[in-house]
């Protein structure tokens, strides 16, 4: 559980990190805040202030449904769920993250321009 | 799965809570999951906090994001039960199709009653004026001491209105003639309007081609211009574009045509052609001459914010300074102001009012007896409601879904009933009935739809509320507790639809109590004696202009020339000209005063009216003389001045005296008075006639003239001969149209008659649906008394027992129904009393006969119900029940 400062979360790439946990199977936002621990090593520092609001906004949107359930702990909690909308936008968020990540890439290891 | 419903909300999501509670649930897994770990409580809790990041402005975004989400899901909720709702109503009006056509086909009728009467109220009384400030727009006019109005001012008294008001922001005046427009073939009647100089601008009046009138062309004798109304340049002109280089001859005068008005350009009164009115030198505020040659129609518009009152306060000082300043020709007379809206519609405002609370009453009996349907049905219907009831559908559901079947059946009653109103207008105003004014604006607009609907769903609530609360089962009274455990089928089921029958029944008494008054008013108006015989009598209109026509000699001798070559074509009795016929107004007003009488108290208006008449006039309209002689050849110009007075002039002037021989004084001339008349109708048969007094043409001669004819036969068949002998005489001479007088007789009651037939069909209507409804509780009394009517039978009842038993309930209804009726007419009489004429509120003849005709229906209503009772078999019924 590492506190370092990492780097800031680039804008989009929270909600499709979001996804991403939910498509394992329904989760409580602490469960997916501890998914996006887990995967990035706690690379990306996820402030859980601006997590939850991401769930709430991608609910509103239709990509993931909440419903109330017991936690393992037998307490009332909030889960989530992807959809069908949901699952179609992961994959093609995917997509672009890797079109993305790979032009970037290919930027950083481009010569000089003549 | 099943833990994830096991916590699930009842009462919808309450976002705050939920926010609170989601976040509570994070912080306490993260402290615990440190806490295992090996951290101190406190030192977790400050961990995790601090890792969370800005709490509160976390929670305060999820708060709004779930807020606006419970919103939205809350609507698509709604929505999609709508749907469910009315594609059940649907399908369940689909399955009973006999009932929907029923229900449709009395709302229709209702709805479409009440769009078509809305529009005409609408487009008559309540859409403005088509003119700027127009709800500020007054018509001036001239006040006696007797208390009577007249329209019209004298040029004068125009300009001093016009120069010392301090209510008007502007004050205009025109006046209307029929001109003889010579230049299109057949010389053609034409009205024709004399405009002062700022009265388009008063009436906000556009151009859509050319121009006005400028000020210079209202300095006598420098007009000879004219300007087109929109309708007659596409009329007369087809619409021309190069009619601004032509010009018009009317009568002996030419007009250039210096512009056209804008389509929506429409005087208060009919015109066709406008011209500047001459501003001679009695248009001066401090004149005295003319100041009793009242012809202006004076309009003018009030300051904002100035009352009604104020206006009239200020018109009266405004008299009473002239009364001093010019007491010969002022001395009693003051002014006073009639919106012009109230000018235009007054008299139609009321009865309009009391037809669209006609067709009001009958949408409430249409309401109720599709309630009575519904109910009837509901008791049909409760195995369905039961099962959906069981199956978890909550009172307030099934409450919304039969409120929905009946918005639904009203909106199909309003769509067919706007339908209805569609052709229902239009017929109307293709009848032109009555010469209501402004109709050519009624139509079915924005307003009048939006009115229908807004009825359609209303109608929907009312006939539906009551049935649905009672089918399921809200506990309103005992009568409704035992109806909804019977569902409609118990005897407080069965009292609950008898009081909607007496409610239809009293609804239509009303209308029957009104309908009924206004027939006899009718039949009374008919029976008076218009004092003329109108039968074989026609009349047609002379305009005489031009230089032809300079002379008095000229004008009488065309007009004699013209009497004798009528007078003698084949089966023409009479011939005669006069300034005024009967039905048409009491003439032109003129001071009158009897000689050597003691003088008359300040308030009677020293005037009279006065008609010129040639000697056969009384002949050819055939109205007897009462004593003394008419005139003859011999009172010609040159002759003592003579004149006749009617029994109504002798009433109100010479009271115990003799009028023959007496020398009466017109506006300084001295006449004898020869001969007394009958009275005639001048006005209408529910307006008693006014003094007149009659006077040789040859003696006053005037340029605008009926001419009478009466034959032997059908005078209408002698047209073309009168046509040709006109034409023979000048022919510059237009005849518009000849008018039997029979005509002007049917003109006089075609108001009375128009309302009294509407509100007759219209209690017709009503009186026909509670009728149905009667049928339809006896129908409903009869399947479920089968048991014990079979039972009476058994014991020895016969037929016609069980005959007389289902009739008399239904005539017991009617009875009821009746007397509330009558009670709630009685009440409610006030608003038709001043259309009544000659029957009081409580005529005897119309209660009696509502009664009859409310009884009867009842009866028959109940007969066919009735025998079917009669003919039951009581074996099976017994077998049965």
């Amino acid at each position: 559980m590492a506190t370092l400062p990492g780097p800031d979360i680039l804008k989009g790439t929270l909600d499709l990190l979001i996804l991403k946990a939910l498509s394992w199977g329904p989760a409580h936002g602490y469960g997916v805040a501890r998914w996006i621990e887990y995967a990035t090593d706690d690379a990306l520092a996820v402030g859980e202030g601006t997590l939850y609001p991401a769930l709430h906004r991608l609910e509103e949107r239709g990509w993931v449904a909440a419903s109330w359930g017991a936690s393992d702990t037998n307490r009332r909690a909030k889960f989530y769920a992807l959809t069908k909308q949901g699952r179609a936008r992961l994959a093609v968020e995917t997509e672009n993250w890797h079109r993305y990540a790979t032009a970037v890439f290919a930027a950083l290891k481009a010569p000089a321009h003549e | 799965m099943a833990r994830w419903t096991r916590f699930r909300r009842i009462f919808g999501p309450e976002p705050k809570e939920d926010v609170d509670e989601e976040l509570a649930f994070h912080i306490e897994m993260r402290v615990r999951e440190l806490v295992e770990r090996g951290e101190s409580p406190e030192h977790a809790r400050e961990r995790t906090l601090r890792r969370f990041g800005n709490y509160e402005q976390s929670r305060r975004e999820c708060v709004e994001i779930d807020e606006r989400l419970g919103r939205r899901m809350a609507r698509t909720e709604y929505l999609t039960e709508l749907r469910q709702d009315i594609g059940y109503a649907l399908r369940m009006l689909r399955r009973a199709p006999g009932f929907t056509l029923v229900a449709v086909a009395t709302l229709a009728l209702g709805v479409g009653a009440n769009s078509a009467i809305f529009s005409v109220v609408h487009g008559v009384l309540l859409q403005s004026l088509p003119y700027p400030a127009a709800d500020r727009l007054y018509h001036v006019r001239t006040l006696y001491p007797d208390g009577t109005a007249y329209l019209h001012a004298s040029a004068p008294d125009f300009m001093s209105v016009r120069a010392d008001t301090r209510v008007f922001e502007q004050a205009d005046a025109f006046t209307t003639g029929v001109y003889t427009m010579l230049d299109s073939g057949e010389p053609k009647e034409i009205r024709g309007v004399q405009v002062s100089d700022r009265l388009f601008d008063l009436l906000g009046f556009r151009v859509a081609l050319g121009r006005g009138f400028r000020p210079d062309e209202h300095t006598p004798g420098a007009g000879g211009v004219a300007v087109l109304s929109h309708g007659f340049w596409q009329r007369e002109f087809g619409g021309d574009r190069t009619v601004l280089q032509r010009s018009v001859r009317l009568g002996g005068a030419s007009y250039a045509i210096v512009g056209v008005l804008a389509p929506e350009a429409e005087l208060t009164e009919e015109a066709e052609i406008y011209m500047p009115q001459p501003f001679d030198a009695s248009f001066n505020a401090s004149t005295a001459t003319r100041r009793r040659a009242e012809f202006l129609n004076v309009i003018a518009r009030a300051r904002p914010g100035v009352e009604a009152v104020a206006v009239d306060e200020d018109l009266r000082r405004i008299g009473t300074a002239l009364q001093r300043q010019f007491p010969g020709t002022n001395e009693t007379l003051t002014f006073n102001a009639i919106p012009l809206r109230t000018l235009i519609v007054g008299d139609v405002q009321t009865p309009l009012f009391v037809l669209l609370g006609a067709v009001g009453v009958v949408l409430l009996v249409a309401c109720a007896n599709v309630a009575n349907l519904l109910l009837a049905r509901a008791s049909a219907r409760q195995g369905e409601l039961a099962v959906r009831a069981a199956l978890g559908a909550g009172r307030g559901r099934l409450t919304r879904q039969l409120l929905t079947e009946s918005l639904v059946l009203g909106l199909a009653g309003g769509a067919a009933g706007l339908a209805i109103a569609y052709w229902g207008t239009r017929a109307l105003v293709a009848a032109q009935p009555a010469n209501i004014p402004r109709l050519d604006r009624v139509g079915l607009n924005t307003t009048v739809v939006l009115f229908t609907l807004g009825i359609a769903l209303l109608t929907g609530l009312a006939f539906g509320l009551l049935p649905a609360l009672q089918a399921t089962g809200v506990r309103l009274t005992r009568a409704l507790r035992e109806g909804g455990r019977g569902g409609g089928a118990g005897s407080a089921g069965h009292r609950l639809r008898a009081t909607l029958v007496i409610a239809e029944m009293a609804l239509a008494v009303v209308l029957l109590t009104g309908a009924g008054l206004l027939i006899r008013s009718f039949i009374e108006l008919t029976r008076v004696d218009p004092g003329f015989r109108a039968e074989q009598g026609m009349a047609f209109r002379l305009v005489l202009q031009g230089d032809a026509y300079k002379e008095g000699a000229d004008t009488r001798n065309r007009v004699d020339d013209l009497q004798a070559r009528v007078r003698a074509l084949p089966g023409v009795t009479a011939v005669a000209a006069s300034t005024m016929l009967p039905l048409s107004g009491q003439g032109a007003m003129i001071d009158f005063r009897v000689e050597n009488a003691p003088p008359p108290p300040p308030d009677v208006n020293q005037e009279i009216a006065i008609v010129s008449i040639t000697p056969e006039y009384f002949h050819a309209i055939g109205t007897p003389l009462v004593r003394g002689r008419t005139f003859t050849d011999r009172d010609g110009d040159a002759a003592p001045l003579v004149a006749l007075v009617n029994e109504s002039a002798v009433r109100r002037w010479f009271g115990d005296r003799d009028p023959i021989g007496q020398r009466v004084n017109t506006s300084g001339r001295i006449r004898e008075i020869v001969g007394i008349v009958r009275d005639v109708l001048q006005e209408h048969p529910g307006h008693a006639p006014a003094p007149q007094l009659f006077v040789p043409f040859a003696q006053r001669t005037t340029r605008t003239l009926r001419i009478v004819v009466r034959a032997a036969g059908d005078p209408l068949t002698l047209a073309s001969a009168i046509r040709a002998q006109v034409r023979a005489v000048d022919p510059n001479l237009a005849i518009t149209r000849f008018t039997p007088l029979q005509q002007l007789v049917w003109n006089s009651i075609a108001r009375p008659r128009f309302y009294t037939s509407l509100l007759a069909l219209f209690a017709g209507v009503a009186l026909a649906l509670a009728a149905t409804g009667i049928f339809g509780v006896m129908s409903y009394a009869v399947a479920q008394r089968a048991r014990e009517i079979s039972i009476r039978m058994a014991l020895g009842a016969r037929a016609g027992d069980v005959l007389r038993m289902i009739v008399g309930r239904a005539i017991v209804l009617a009875a009821i129904g009746a007397v509330l009726g009558i009670a709630v007419a009685l009440a409610l009489g006030r608003v038709i009393q001043s259309q009544l004429f000659g029957v009081t509120l409580l005529d005897p003849l119309t209660l009696v006969s509502v009664l009859l005709v409310l009884s009867s229906s009842a009866a028959a209503a109940s007969f066919l119900p009735a025998r079917r009772a009669a003919a039951l078999d009581p074996a099976s019924a017994l077998r049965d029940g």
